[in-house]
């Protein structure tokens, strides 16, 4: 157990490093990594990398652009005895693209050293025939990364979605051809989502999108790291998509929210729509402009737990003290005789709102006095 | 193919012939052939790669000469409402299970297992079955009187008789492509499988190489390789995301499947009594067979 573990965190920290890796000119042998984590004998050569099955996208990994790879490729590589279908041109690019808006190369790449990426044929073999079955042929291979959107889109298999038969004329070609310079629309992010569920009680959930990527700082592929086409673009009928269970449903949300206790599915299940969540309505504190832009884990430190906190600046902040404390952050210098006072002497109350004037100036008030200059913040 | 009673009669006084004669050397020609090598092939089944194509189907009918549709056709997904077994007329069949916990449906082909002890060939009594040096469990037509006991004892209820054909019906089962693989072919389901959910292999490679996809992919697979040790091995093995039970296999046990109706069918051909006590006896062992699958899987046709 502790040896996987070990392992594992080698593989993050090679990730971490080479993720930042933009594109490399020279060899990969070259950088700092483990040979040993990609290639199972001491001396790798070109004709005999001996790479370990399927390491996927946890080892040494760069990024690319969809226009650093090919616009089309035709695969040709599988020929048989009596070949049932035409050579596939396949839309690099575009794929490339559709990939790029949710795990990137590695979606279907998990080999992706610095350099040349690996074809897949480096490492799988074009014969079914093999000495070697642990991992699936080149065929299969193929079919195994197309195939997880291509079914999840059209809710079936079939071929003629990339293969013509042999005995039909090439207009399949023609089309794919026209696809290549196509490109997506750029994506937009929604405000908010509105789901009907079947739920009896509290069938509306409306999800903040926007509210949930800017309080944690998400990037879409957050959230949206395995997601295929059908995620936004489902035309199956109802009865074509796939039945699933209560956890699979929650699966999305439950990485933070606790989807299993009952008492939390009000949080999200409600009757009507719901307004998103306001920190002032709900719990008093307003979140004004000293807050707006901190996310939650700043103040709420133990995750999934946001009860326990006071308005009183201090429990998150400490005592401040004249010393400490630069006032000029709030928008206000004071003057040189208030710079000599505590904070207490004017600030009574413990959220440090409005302060008091009249424990040394009768009749003052605060802002229609100021005990210095306004400045901006 | 000789489905006569008279013929039936000549074969089983030649093999009771020739066993009283040779008895001596415990060579028994004219028995079953019961190879088991080494280095027998075998398939590996990972039914959490299928993606119920049915192009296996397609290539099967076709490598055998069975009438069949278009390719094309075979994207026909409404076949799948129906449970389907194999039958004369298709050697294997895919069937289509819901998987509430997945994002695709589970798709399991089935054919013929070609068990290591097969339960078909113990209980032929003509040995008209043979488990060859390659792991094929192959019929032979020739030898065949027509008695169904073969699909009687087959725990995996593969073997079908050609119902529909009045003159000689055939038993038809998958013969794990025999001539092709004579002919250092593959199979022609392995062959044609986009996703190669069926890996050709020797079977201790193949027993290997599952055994560490279960070890590399633990929340993938339950750990479990179907035909490992059920019925005394098989040399179709099977990998799933779910029980076995749940994707339609029986739950069978690890020993070969009736060592009964084996010790019968031998003792009485070695103490050569006539054919119409071994109808008696083996109808006797038939009908409680029957009745036992029966308790077994319930309703499972
Ligand atoms: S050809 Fe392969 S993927 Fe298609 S149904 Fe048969 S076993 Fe499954
Ligand atoms: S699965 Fe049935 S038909 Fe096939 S070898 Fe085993 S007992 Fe015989
Ligand atoms: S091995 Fe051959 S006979 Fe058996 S199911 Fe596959 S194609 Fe059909």
């Amino acid at each position: 157990m502790k040896k996987i573990f070990l392992f594992i965190i080698t593989l993050v920290l090679l990730t971490n490093v080479n993720g930042q890796v933009k594109k490399m000119g020279t060899s990969h042998s070259q950088k700092a990594l483990i040979c040993e984590n990609c290639h199972s004998c001491s001396i790798p050569t070109k004709e005999n990398p001996c790479l370990r099955d399927c390491p996927r996208e946890s080892i040494a990994t760069t990024k690319q652009k969809p226009e650093e790879g090919p616009d089309i490729i035709v695969i040709n590589k599988l020929k048989g005895n009596q070949d049932i279908y035409k050579e596939v041109t396949f839309s690099h690019r575009l794929h490339a693209e559709m990939s790029e808006m949710s795990g990137g190369c590695v979606t279907c790449h998990h080999y992706n050293p610095p350099g040349k990426i690996i074809g897949c044929d480096n490492c799988h073999n074009s014969s079914r025939k093999r000495e070697d079955v642990n991992r699936p042929d080149l065929k299969g291979a193929y079919h195994r990364q197309c195939m997880d959107c291509h079914r999840e889109w059209s809710g079936g298999v079939e071929c003629s979605a990339c293969h013509q038969l042999n005995t039909k004329s090439p207009s399949k070609e023609k089309l794919i051809t026209g696809t290549i310079k196509k490109s997506h629309a750029k994506l937009e992010t929604p405000e908010k989502i509105t789901y009907k569920t079947p739920k009896a009680e509290g069938k509306t959930v409306v999800f903040f999108h926007k509210e949930h990527i800017d309080l944690f700082g998400l990037d879409c592929q957050s959230c949206h790291s395995n997601d295929g086409c059908v995620k936004c673009h489902d035309q199956r009928p109802a009865s074509a998509k796939p039945k699933m269970s209560v956890e699979l449903k929650h699966k999305a949300c439950s990485s933070c929210h606790d989807t299993k206790v009952k008492s939390n599915c009000v949080t999200c299940h409600n009757d009507k729509e719901t307004n998103g969540f306001n920190h002032l309505i709900s719990t008093g504190f307003n979140l004004n402009s000293y807050h707006s832009k901190l996310s939650c884990v700043r103040c709420h430190t133990t995750p999934g737990k946001f009860t326990g906190l006071n308005k009183n600046c201090n429990t998150c902040h400490g005592t401040w003290t004249k010393e400490k404390f630069n006032h000029k952050v709030t928008g206000l210098v004071l003057d040189e005789i208030h710079l000599e006072f505590d904070c207490e002497s004017c600030h009574t109350n413990p959220t440090y709102a409005k302060p008091e004037c009249s424990s040394c100036h009768d009749d003052y008030t605060y802002p229609a006095f100021i005990p210095g200059k306004k400045v901006k913040r | 193919m000789n489905k006569s009673r008279r013929n039936f009669l000549k074969t089983s006084a030649f093999m009771g012939a020739s066993i009283a004669g040779v008895a001596s050397t415990k060579t028994v020609k004219g028995a079953p052939k019961n190879i088991l090598s080494d280095d027998r092939m075998g398939v590996l089944v990972d039914t959490t790669v299928c993606i119920g194509c049915r192009k296996c189907e397609w290539a099967c009918k076709t490598s055998h000469n069975m009438p069949t549709e278009p390719i094309e056709k075979y994207d026909d997904r409404t076949v799948f409402e129906k449970r389907r077994r194999p039958n004369a007329n298709a050697l294997t069949v895919v069937n289509e299970f819901e998987n509430p916990n997945g994002k695709f449906p589970i798709d399991v082909k089935v054919q013929c297992m070609h068990c290591d002890h097969p339960a078909c060939l113990s209980a032929c009594i003509v040995g008209a079955f043979s488990k060859e040096e390659n792991g094929t469990v192959l019929w032979n037509g020739d030898k065949c009187i027509g008695c169904r006991y073969c699909m009687v004892a087959c725990p995996f209820q593969i073997p079908a008789f050609e119902f529909d054909k009045a003159w000689s019906p055939d038993i038809k089962k998958c013969d794990f492509c025999f001539d092709r693989t004579k002919k250092g072919e593959l199979p022609a389901c392995v062959e044609i499988c986009p996703m190669e959910v069926l890996t050709y292999g020797k079977k201790s490679d193949l027993l290997r190489a599952a055994k560490e996809k279960i070890r590399l992919y633990p929340e993938r697979y339950v750990d479990h390789i179907l035909g490992e040790h059920e019925v005394g091995g098989t040399s179709w093995m099977y990998l799933s995301s779910k029980e076995f039970t749940q994707i339609d296999f029986p739950k069978l046990g690890k020993n070969p499947a009736p060592g009964v109706t084996e010790a019968i069918q031998h003792g009485i051909f070695a103490y050569f009594i006539p054919p119409i006590a071994i109808y008696a006896l083996l109808g006797g062992v038939m009908w409680l067979n029957k009745n036992r699958k029966q308790t077994e899987h319930g309703e499972d046709e």
